[in-house]
């Protein structure tokens, strides 16, 4: 069996129960969630963090579309209350977007403000980051959402680089991590490369959710898919 | 329980009604209003910016597609007279055509006149001039109309970004921003950006207004009708 972290979506780990695994997102293993806009990734990516969060599990999240203010009171609105959390630093979070509307960030030991537009310190803030919540727990999440606004900065292959070591960091520290991802928002031929970084694949499309993975230990590609909806309580699977 | 500020548009606020929203726009929120040309655009937005003068809530309208004085005239056609606004200056406007046009119309503190091709002016006068609303009231409305023109003039990531900061700026100071975009006239790349960085999309096509995405409801439609009163749902 191949060990797996509820994911936090109501239906999703009961989905995804296989002979290799009791469901849930394989652990130490890194996923892209993608799919066309305004489908519900971001709101995953919450849910996954938050549930860490709970679980005593520390996060690293970076926020690249939207600021740590923007961040908080949409989670607010599903009741997920992070400030505890960042209060007692288990959530450490990369501000990559406050920037760039002026707005002074207040840093503390575990909220940090970078620039997308910078991807150099992007990559040294990356590191500390991990460093940082690995020292907590070798049994972190990671989320990056998402790439949309990295790729309006940057030159695709640069932001190529930079997620490659990202995950590369992910990997080597044992977090498992998440990065969301808007469909058509670059070439398709870095689209493809993109897929081709990951161990996992999430396609949202606002009715269906897929779900694919490539086991290590049989390295067999195993689908699953179902239907979801967005409720108060965030995403859930396979309810009409 | 979202708040949420009145959209201007008869029939909007009824549609985006949901349990945990009373309807219209979610405060603090950035909309995309898109689609084909002249279905009526222009004229969601300027009811949505003359409703929030009404109710005391300042505006920062940054025109791309037409000068001053055509928004003026067109405003005066809906009977939405704008004079008043402009003179007691909660209607801040960023003019980046009439220059090319007009010659040099005079400048005073509400109404600055930038260039179409000039992104990084346009920024820094929309920085002095969510300045100047956000201390008449942190609760404004900001209105770009429309993203097309830009994206004409400019490199399209150029604008991406430009438009990603003025959204930034206009959310963090407390503002909600509306942009306006013609379907199809830039790459489908930059549509699909244009979507990802804002919360909700109101989608006219001439017949049917689609709120294609907004905080705490699905998908809703309409049918509409633009009439002198301006758009009707």
């Amino acid at each position: 069996m191949i060990p797996t972290i509820e994911s936090g979506i109501p239906g999703f780990d009961e989905l995804t129960v296989s002979e290799i695994s009791e469901g849930g997102i394989p652990k130490k293993s890194t996923t892209l969630i993608y799919g066309p806009p305004k489908t519900g990734k971001s709101i995953f990516c919450n849910q996954f963090t938050y549930h860490g969060l709970l679980k005593q599990e520390p996060c690293l999240y970076l926020t690249t579309d939207q600021s740590l203010k923007q961040l908080q009171s949409n989670m607010m609105e599903f009741q997920w209350l992070i400030m505890n959390y960042i209060q007692n630093q288990t959530l450490y979070v990369i501000d990559g977007i406050s920037q760039l509307s002026g707005a002074k960030l207040g840093e503390t030991n575990n909220i940090k403000s970078s620039s997308v537009a910078n991807s150099s310190d992007m990559m040294v803030k990356m590191g500390i980051g991990t460093r940082s919540v690995y020292k907590k727990s070798n049994h972190f999440r990671s989320v990056l959402d998402s790439l949309n606004t990295l790729i309006a900065f940057n030159p695709d292959q640069m932001v190529i680089r930079v997620l490659k070591a990202y995950l590369r960091r992910i990997r080597e520290a044992g977090g498992s991590g998440i990065i969301a991802y808007t469909e058509g928002v670059a070439d398709l031929e870095t689209e493809n490369i993109l897929k081709s970084l990951f161990d996992n694949i999430i396609r949202l499309d606002g009715e269906n959710i897929h779900f694919e993975f490539l086991s290590e230990e049989d390295d067999q590609l195993y689908n699953f898919e179902s239907t979801y909806t967005i409720t108060d309580k965030g995403l859930v699977i396979g309810k009409k | 329980m979202i708040p949420c500020i009145e959209s201007g548009i008869p029939g909007f606020d009824d549609l985006t009604k949901s349990e945990s929203g009373m309807g219209g726009i979610p405060e603090n929120s950035s909309t995309l209003v898109y689609g084909p040309p002249k279905t009526g655009k222009t004229i969601f937005s300027n009811q949505f910016a003359y409703q929030g003068l009404i109710n005391d809530e300042p505006c920062l309208y940054i025109i791309t597609d037409q000068g001053i004085k055509q928004l003026e005239a067109m405003m005066f056609d809906f009977h939405r007279p704008i004079n008043k606004f402009i003179e007691d200056k909660t209607l801040y406007i960023i003019d980046t055509t009439s220059d090319i046009s007009e010659g040099k119309p005079q400048q005073n503190g509400n109404i600055v006149y930038s260039y179409i091709n000039n992104p990084t002016d346009i920024m820094v006068k929309v920085g002095s001039g969510v300045q100047c609303v956000y201390s008449n009231n942190p609760r404004f409305r900001s209105v770009l109309d429309s993203s097309t023109t830009l994206l004409a003039y400019n490199e399209n990531m150029l604008i991406l970004r430009v438009l990603k900061a003025y959204l930034m700026r206009i959310s963090e100071t407390g503002g909600s921003p509306i942009i306006t975009y013609t379907e199809d006239s830039a790459d489908k790349k930059v549509e699909t950006m244009l979507k990802t960085m804002v919360d909700n999309i109101v989608r006219l096509d001439g017949k049917e207004l689609t709120v294609e995405a907004m905080k705490g409801i699905g998908k809703r439609s309409s049918p509409y009708q633009i009439t002198d009163e301006g758009l009707i749902l």
